[in-house]
């Protein structure tokens, strides 16, 4: 079953085009990662995925219903949870308040022990009442990722959800990562790591210039052409 | 019901504190004369428009230099009504003006919410700005010249109904911005508006709900400030200098504190009638105001408020309570690393 499925997906500031017609489905728990170049439209997909950013034309459905042109705030009840490439925080909100103002339009009487599962599980439940803006740089993503496990999404978008977190911490989000797949989420990724790119993602799609221009297993996409040139330029002749 | 077992003081301080709180502010009439009665009607009044400021400026994070075009909203309906020929009640003049007050901060808010920063508070000021001028112009208000209410001179009357007002104001705050899910909801959207609508808040009807509830309050105190000083013009219910003291009362207090515009204005309004008593009509006071202010930004970013918890979190406080109270501190809590909490 197809959680995800973008078609034609355009999107352009002034004369630059950010997207060009861009197509791709997630299926069900299935974690598909999105690798680029620096400028490649990588988060621009995501905010036009969100809601953030309003396409220029093209289609999205998220479990079958047309979320084209929704708000972000209908996009996020309709099942998408998101986390940002520099972590969004409440940073004048404690890490449990964090947690439960992410799931004040859900079920709000499962908040507590809803709550008490996340921070056990993001490895925080030894600072739920510090204000999130004292973190560290990597509790804070920690703290970003549980705030989307709050709540019942069925697709969550990763935007470099492991960038400069210890090696530590980055196993807990990757093992977090595998349990909510296990739980039947589909993931959507955006990582420069490579390494945790092979390892988690089963297949991987390559953007370039705002339009992807190549995608299929890791294996296949590290021996593509395209994808050489698109990360280390063509060679001069 | 469960808004009530909210409202159950959480600690035996709590409960003390409140107790004591009730008990001098209800009783106060009885022994405290006319002079000391006035000056509370003033705290009270004060509390509860800093409050409402606070909706908006410390929860919300939205910097509204026009909370006074709701005040004068609730003065000129409750005055209006009152006028001989109309001869409303005053209880029944002050929903209308509450109820007017929401009104134009729904169409107000709509557009205007969308600004941030210094355009936001821009917008606001010049809403208040132009409401001055049409009540300055119209022929209905009185003009400049203003319009007289019928009187009361029961200074026990004004006390009670602000005092019970402002008790009204800050429970209605309380549950909400503090034990509700609209207080999450609110301070989400101060903090980071797109992580808010990433995790399913409508952030435009939270701004727009936030900003009613914060000109209402003040609509409903401008009523009652209406009748308590029987005379009002555009000078006394519309001056920009009314936003300024909601503002300057709440920054002193504690912003996104329920606690803080209260203390705030407690502070402020007595030091201020102290001035008037000992110096007379002096400017004085204001140069006061701005060295307070000064040293509240520059030492206490989060207002009087923060002194407890400051106060709470420093080594030699700790150590003096430990040999105090040896059951009162957790073991160990004197040797722990200092962290940022939550008060």
């Amino acid at each position: 079953m197809t959680v995800l499925d973008v078609r034609e997906l355009r999107r352009s500031f002034g004369g630059i085009r950010a997207v060009g017609g861009v197509s791709f489905s997630v299926g069900d728990q299935e974690i598909v990662g999105i690798i680029g170049p620096n400028g490649s439209g990588k988060s621009t997909l995501f905010n036009l995925l969100t809601g953030v950013v309003r396409s220029d034309s093209g289609q999205i459905h998220l479990n079958g219903r047309n979320i084209t042109s929704w708000k972000p705030h209908r996009i996020a009840r309709a099942g998408m949870g998101r986390t940002f490439q520099i972590p969004a925080l409440f940073v004048n909100m404690t890490v449990k308040e964090n947690l439960f103002a992410s799931i004040v339009e859900g079920d709000w009487k499962a908040a507590p022990e809803r709550a008490d599962f996340v921070l056990d599980l993001m490895n925080l439940e030894h600072v739920p009442h510090m204000l999130a803006g004292s973190l560290s740089g990597g509790q804070q993503r920690l703290l970003e990722f549980g705030r989307v496990l709050m709540r019942d999404t069925q697709l969550i978008l990763l935007d470099e959800v492991t960038a400069g977190v210890h090696p530590n911490l980055r196993k807990i989000i990757l093992a977090a990562v595998r349990r909510l797949q296990a739980d039947g989420r589909a993931f959507l990724v955006i990582e420069h790591d490579m390494e945790m790119v092979r390892t988690i993602c089963q297949r991987v799609i390559v953007m370039d210039a705002g339009e992807i221009v190549a995608q299929g297993s890791f294996d296949e996409i590290a021996s593509n052409k395209s994808v050489v040139e698109a990360y280390l330029g063509v060679p001069v002749e | 019901m469960t808004w009530l077992r909210a409202l159950v003081p959480q600690t035996k301080w709590q409960a003390t504190f409140l107790l004591v709180l009730f008990v001098f502010l209800f009783s106060l009439p009885a022994w405290g004369g006319d002079y000391w009665v006035r000056i509370f009607t003033g705290v009270t009044m004060w509390a509860a428009l800093a409050l409402s400021w606070n909706v908006i400026g410390g929860y919300a994070g939205y910097i509204s230099f026009g909370q006074v075009a709701f005040f004068g909203i609730g003065a000129y309906t409750t005055g209006l009504l009152m006028q001989q020929g109309r001869d409303w009640n005053f209880f029944a003049t002050l929903p209308i003006g509450a109820i007017l007050a929401g009104v134009v901060a729904v169409i107000i808010g709509w557009p205007v919410l969308k600004l941030r920063g210094a355009y936001f508070a821009i917008a606001t000021w010049a809403l208040a700005e132009a409401l001055m001028q049409v009540a300055t112009a119209a022929g209905f208000t009185g003009g400049s010249s203003g319009m007289s209410l019928p009187t009361n001179s029961s200074t026990s009357f004004f006390y009670y109904v602000m005092l019970v007002a402002a008790v009204l104001t800050f429970i209605l705050c309380y549950l909400l911005l503090e034990r509700g899910r609209f207080g999450y909801r609110v301070k989400a959207v101060r903090d980071h508006e797109a992580a808010a609508e990433s995790v399913g808040i409508d952030t435009t009807r939270v701004k727009i709900q936030a900003f009613v509830l914060s000109a209402v309050i003040p609509a409903v105190f401008g009523g009652i400030f209406a009748y308590w000083i029987t005379f009002i013009n555009p000078q006394s219910v519309l001056s920009g200098e009314i936003t300024d003291q909601m503002v300057v009362m709440a920054l002193v207090g504690g912003l996104g504190r329920i606690w803080g515009p209260a203390l705030g204005a407690a502070v402020l309004y007595l030091i201020n009638r102290q001035f008037l008593a000992v110096f007379g009509d002096t400017t004085s006071y204001i140069a006061v105001i701005g060295a307070l202010v000064a040293l509240i930004v520059l030492f206490l970013p989060d207002g009087l408020i923060s002194l407890g918890s400051r106060a709470r979190n420093m080594r030699l406080a700790q150590q003096l309570i430990t040999r105090a109270i040896p059951r009162a501190a957790p073991p160990g809590s004197v040797d722990q690393p200092k962290t940022k909490e939550r008060a």
